[in-house]
């Protein structure tokens, strides 16, 4: 399925992202904000369906003072990839959904269409929140000392 | 309630219940002119009862469902006919209560309430959409 292997690619891109921020000793703009700049917002992500998400820390005291070696795992990197594994989870629904529509007839033409719109949507989500990421990231890269 | 797109549970459901009423119109017209059922009559005009369903009950969210695929009772349609082999005594065959043309009616609406549900699912895919672009500069 064609929309699954493109997700890979992007979740790969997502988290060897999120795993090389983790690394680096300017975490994020939740890290280097002083006054607890919320980014990202553990209800939001809540409420766009992520459930299994870990307790995120929701201000950057609690998140702990900025690391110089980098901890796999931690804030941001764990939530980019809860949200590539419900990426993923959207993607092989749709795929079995398109699969059963086309062996079986279990599944009705317009149940395919919505979980396939779904994943796509919640890729498209995904891919948002990268390029936020990139971006501020890269913004960070840019600043003058 | 689906958090990505909102309202599509509910638009698969009424999707749905608008194929069975598809099929049980289109199960009217191929069997308008059958004389003989399992039951010995004639085939009877069967119809699709909806009814609203909760499906979340925290957001009182509504969907439907087929509650239940019912007869007809109206009287069949009875043509003075003496050869035919499921003629009565007196010469009448009965014939199914079927308006061929009601079941059009009935086709056409099933079909159009389906793309009502297509059209409100568009609109919730462009309101995801949308959202999306919010991050976009």
């Amino acid at each position: 399925m064609e929309p699954i292997t493109a997700g890979n690619n992007f979740m790969a891109q997502a988290m060897s992202l999120a795993s090389k921020t983790a690394e680096n000793p300017y975490q994020f703009s939740s890290d280097a904000a002083p006054d607890g700049l919320r980014f990202p917002d553990a209800a939001m992500m809540q409420q766009l369906g992520l459930k299994d998400l870990p307790q995120l820390p929701s201000s950057p005291q609690e998140l702990g003072p900025m690391r110089a070696t980098g901890e796999a795992g931690t804030g941001f990197s764990q939530m980019i990839s809860s949200l590539a594994s419900d990426v993923t989870a959207k993607g092989v629904q749709a795929a079995s959904a398109v699969n059963s529509m086309m062996t079986d007839q279990s599944v009705p033409i317009h149940q395919a269409m919505i979980a396939i719109q779904e994943s796509s949507v919640s890729f498209q989500l995904m891919v948002e929140v990268r390029n936020k990421l990139l971006e501020s990231y890269q913004e960070l890269m840019r600043m003058q000392v | 309630m689906n958090i990505t797109l909102p309202g599509s549970e509910s638009i698969a459901a009424a999707m749905n219940a608008e194929r069975i009423r598809m099929e049980v119109a289109s199960q009217n017209i191929a069997n308008a002119r059958v004389t003989k059922t399992d039951n010995g009559e004639a085939y009877r005009r069967q119809q699709v009862v909806f009814e609203a369903v909760l499906q979340d009950s925290q957001n009182a969210i509504q969907s439907v469902q087929v509650a239940r695929i019912e007869e007809d009772k109206s009287p069949f349609k009875r043509v003075f006919d003496p050869e035919h082999p499921d003629a009565s005594a007196d010469g009448y065959v009965e014939y199914p209560n079927v308006d061929v043309n009601r079941e059009m009616v009935d086709l056409m609406m099933a079909s159009r309430a389906y793309e009502a549900n297509v059209a409100a699912m568009k609109f919730s895919r462009s309101m995801a959409n949308e959202s999306l672009s919010i991050g976009k500069s």
